[in-house]
């Protein structure tokens, strides 16, 4: 046995290796130019966001050291010696929590109830007239745009402080970023059923609820299960500007450090969160079996 | 000299590979043939240890392949190649650079993670690529190739891989007559000039009856034939293939199915 | 022929019973589950005192407020500049949060992608620490590096670099996973190590997926960097969230404009580097 490479003669190596380097060089210049256009953009925005690495370096200790903190009692035992020392406020953070929960779950559903009806008027493939369209789109995308804290920010103004303010900025929120991603499963049904419908001589809505609704239920239901888990984790933060819920309590304890608190409330969030991304993807796959066993 | 002695591979309950004892001389061209599922995939997985058998040896010369472990297995690898179906190149990576992972056991991992490939490694490289007609198509993303470009070029990364044995799982089946043959005579051409074991699963008898020296049929991952190509019969193909046996031997010998009074179901030779 | 009273419905039912039962019964399952949706709706409002006197006074404010913001306008070119820089700010803070996170994510994808960490327990864990971090919110975790850096724009970028580590980590492991194993096992097969596989066989393959993924959240990040400045942590929101506050409102619809038409740039930007990364659009939720 021998090595199954026979080398090529130099004369016709040669080139064969140049036109490969030649390949190949153009093909480094263009990520070369791609990195450096990447560090270029790095450093002008580390200026103009003030990075300084000797602060970071300087500061790191402090933030092991913030985490440290988070798990000690004022008295400086470990939080987990004395949780009945560590979960004082227990009572009020379940109340604030379960108000966060409550201002999720409304503002899901009324953004909800308003990007079902306007899904259809924004979908280009179904929609009843093109100009509505174009303006239902547009208000959307400013409603997605926005973020949601700037709207609570406004509506506290209008409502004063409280969770009311937080619910609408939820919704709005909601309906914005809803409205593109239902009009998209709207855009990308099977048109055939709803020109069934149509040609009977059935009405827009008819058409809408007998062609378009059944192709389109599955997917709104899922975007909506995935919305409302993203919601209970903004609204836990919309008290930062008094907008109700658990964020006020954890915006004081932060400010204020009150390191264990922190940690009790974040722990209690953390949880929540979790049983709440578990508890909707269970129901997801439960729902869109037992709607697709229909079909 | 290869030497497999009762190897078995399990996926659960189910026996891939069923106590598979042969001994392959160097040199040899082996065709591995049987139908769908009968385990001729698993096999040549198993021999390059892609996947571990559950029991048996396997034994190179003095090498007890079974209890190769880290570097020692990437060396037993690198003596092997391996040729697949789907080719199994990185379709964004240049043609040239998928070839050179041919080498990916002798050169030092920091050098071949940068790409920093020596000259003499790209020599190897290209002529490879060339011995095979493609040596131009070096700089070429690799998904932009058609399907017998894309197989030569895993031939090639088998080859500077400067194997012992080559184990090629269906080389062919996903090209057309005319890609099948220039695939099939490069490794027939490797394998003559250079007396390098090859190990090829092959679905066509025709080409398993031109191209081995010897074919080894499996059946529900036994062992069940092994002779020369001479030997087998159709008589024996159809034992091997069951009912599919028409779809692999001349079609007016197809056995057909008839309904017998008391004996009920029987298959008979009209 | 056939006309409605000889339509045999036992004899129907009885040959798809499941046409009949399922269908009812679990029709009659989605409108129970609806009107619990709705039931609960109300109770909430009701909890969250909506139906109250206050809510009526509220809307009428909201509309004035509405009125009070238009036209959008800076007030002075002294504020224009000063909000022109600062939008700057805010979207170097994004760039530079989205881009660290994304490269410390990338080792962690790694760690919890079932194709390349053997180690289940391993996996657990780096995919256990994704969701905590991702659980909490980006301005939770602007507060805490205010604590550790002072305020100002810095620990914005720290916030996004460690927040984002959470959603990138867990996209990267996904798109890792559903990378095709057969380059990889080309290389394994040759000798090469497991490095090699990553190198050569998956990262070649998800690179334009992951970059596509960063520059989408490049844009999510820049529109809330622009909130990021309410608690402090540098950027445009400290003037929006000040504007507000001492209800200077056609200021602060001014810098709204700014962040939309800025989100709108970046927004067409990304989508014209995504394209030329990949080469077809990609949909991304
Ligand atoms: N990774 C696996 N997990 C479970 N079962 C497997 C696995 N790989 C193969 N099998 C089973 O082992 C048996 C043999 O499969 P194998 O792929 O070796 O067949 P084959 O002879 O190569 O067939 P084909 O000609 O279709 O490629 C089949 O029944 C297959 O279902
Ligand atoms: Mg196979």
């Amino acid at each position: 046995m021998s090595s199954p490479i026979v080398q090529l003669p130099e004369a016709q190596l040669r080139p064969l290796l140049a036109g490969y380097n030649a390949t190949v060089r153009s093909r480094r210049w263009h990520t070369l130019l791609i990195f450096v256009a990447v560090v270029v953009a790095m450093g002008l925005s580390s200026i103009a966001a003030e990075v300084s690495l000797p602060t970071f370096v300087d500061k790191i200790g402090n933030f092991t050291g913030y985490i440290g903190r988070l798990f000690h009692l004022d008295s400086g035992r470990g939080v987990w010696t004395d949780p009945v020392e560590w979960y004082w406020g227990l009572g009020r953070w379940l109340r604030l929590l379960g108000e966060t929960l409550v201002m999720a779950y409304v503002g899901t559903a009324l953004g909800v109830i308003g990007a079902f009806f306007l899904s259809f008027l924004a979908a280009t493939n179904v929609t009843p007239n093109r100009w509505l369209s174009v303006v239902v789109r547009r208000f959307c995308e400013f409603c997605r745009t926005v973020p949601g804290l700037v709207f609570a920010l406004m509506f506290v103004i209008a409502f004063g402080l409280g969770p009311m303010a937080g619910v609408l900025a939820v919704a709005i929120h909601t309906l914005g970023t809803l409205v593109k991603l239902f009009s998209e499963v709207v855009e990308n049904i099977d048109p055939k059923p709803v020109e069934g419908v149509s040609s009977t001589g059935a009405a827009w809505h008819v058409a809408m609820r007998f062609g378009a609704l059944p192709q389109v239920l599955s997917g709104f239901v899922s975007y909506t299960l995935l919305r409302f888990e993203i919601n209970v984790r903004e609204s836990a933060v919309l008290g930062f500007v008094g907008a109700g819920g658990i964020g006020m309590d954890l915006f004081e304890a932060i400010r204020k450090f009150y390191y264990s608190d922190v940690s009790a409330i974040l722990v209690m969030i953390v949880i929540t969160v979790a049983l709440i991304d578990s508890a909707t993807s269970l129901i997801r796959h439960r729902l869109l079996g037992l709607m697709d066993g229909h079909r | 000299m290869l030497r497999l002695d009762g190897l078995v591979k399990e996926f659960g309950a189910k026996r891939a590979v069923d106590s598979v004892s042969m001994i392959v001389p160097p040199g040899q061209f082996v065709g591995v043939i049987g139908q769908s599922g009968a385990g001729k995939s698993t096999l040549l997985r198993a021999i390059n240890r892609l996947s571990d058998p559950t029991q048996g040896s396997i034994w190179c010369n003095d090498t007890d392949v079974m209890a190769l472990k880290g570097r020692g297995l990437r060396q037993w690898r690198a003596r092997c190649a391996m040729i697949f179906q789907q080719f199994n190149l990185a379709g964004r990576l240049d043609v040239l650079t998928n070839v050179l992972m041919g080498r990916a056991f002798h050169a030092p991992v920091w050098r071949s993670v940068a790409k920093l490939w020596t000259a003499e490694e790209k020599a190897m490289g290209l002529s490879a690529l060339e011995s095979l007609d493609i040596a131009r198509l070096a700089g070429q993303r690799a998904d932009t190739l058609s399907g017998g470009q894309q197989q030569r070029v895993a031939i090639a990364r088998a080859l500077i891989q400067e194997p012992e044995i080559i184990l090629a799982d269906e080389p062919v089946a996903s090209l057309d007559p005319r890609n099948t043959r220039v695939v099939m005579d490069a490794l027939l051409h490797i394998n003559k000039h250079f007396g390098i074991t090859v190990m090829c699963n092959l679905h066509s008898l025709d080409l398993a009856r031109k191209y081995c020296d010897r074919l080894v049929g499996l059946a529900g991952g036994q062992l069940v034939f092994d002779g020369v190509p001479a030997a087998l019969t159709d008589h024996v193909a159809r034992d091997l293939y069951g009912l599919e046996a028409s779809d692999v031997v001349d079609a007016d010998q197809r056995p057909v199915l008839v309904l017998g009074g008391a004996q009920g179901l029987a298959v008979a030779n009209p | 022929m056939m006309n409605r009273g000889q339509i045999d419905v036992a004899a129907l039912r009885g040959r798809h019973p499941h046409h009949f039962v399922g269908l009812q019964r679990e029709q009659r399952m989605l409108a129970l589950v609806a009107a619990a949706l709705i039931a609960l709706l109300l109770l909430g409002m009701a909890y969250l005192d909506f139906f109250d006197a206050k809510t009526l006074r509220g809307i009428t404010k909201l509309g004035e407020v509405a009125i009070l913001m238009l036209p959008p306008d800076p007030g002075s070119w002294a504020h224009f500049q000063l909000y022109f820089w600062a939008l700057i700010e805010t979207i170097s803070i994004a760039l530079l949060g989205t881009l660290t996170a994304a490269v410390l994510a990338l080792p962690l994808g790694l760690l919890a992608a079932r194709n390349v960490t053997a180690s289940r327990f391993l996996r657990f864990l780096t995919r256990r620490s994704l969701d905590t971090i991702r659980s909490i919110d980006i301005l939770v975790w602007a507060l805490i590096w205010i604590s550790v850096v002072g305020l100002g724009p810095f620990a914005g970028v720290l916030a996004f670099a460690t927040s984002d580590i959470g959603s990138f980590g867990k996209l990267f492991a996904e798109a890792i996973e559903a990378a095709d194993r057969k380059p990889v096992e080309g290389i394994v097969s040759t000798g090469g190590g497991k490095l090699l596989g990553v190198r050569f066989g998956i990262l070649p393959e998800v690179f334009p997926v992951l970059a596509s993924q960063l520059l989408y959240y490049f844009e999510s990040n820049t529109r809330w960097a622009s909130v990021l400045g309410v608690v402090g942590a540098g950027g445009i929101g400290l003037q929006l969230g000040e504007a507000i506050r001492v209800l200077e409102l056609q200021q602060a619809s001014f810098i709204i404009l700014m962040i939309l038409i800025a989100v709108a740039l970046i927004d067409v930007i990304s989508n014209r580097l995504r394209f030329a990364l990949i080469g077809r659009r990609v949909q991304t939720a």
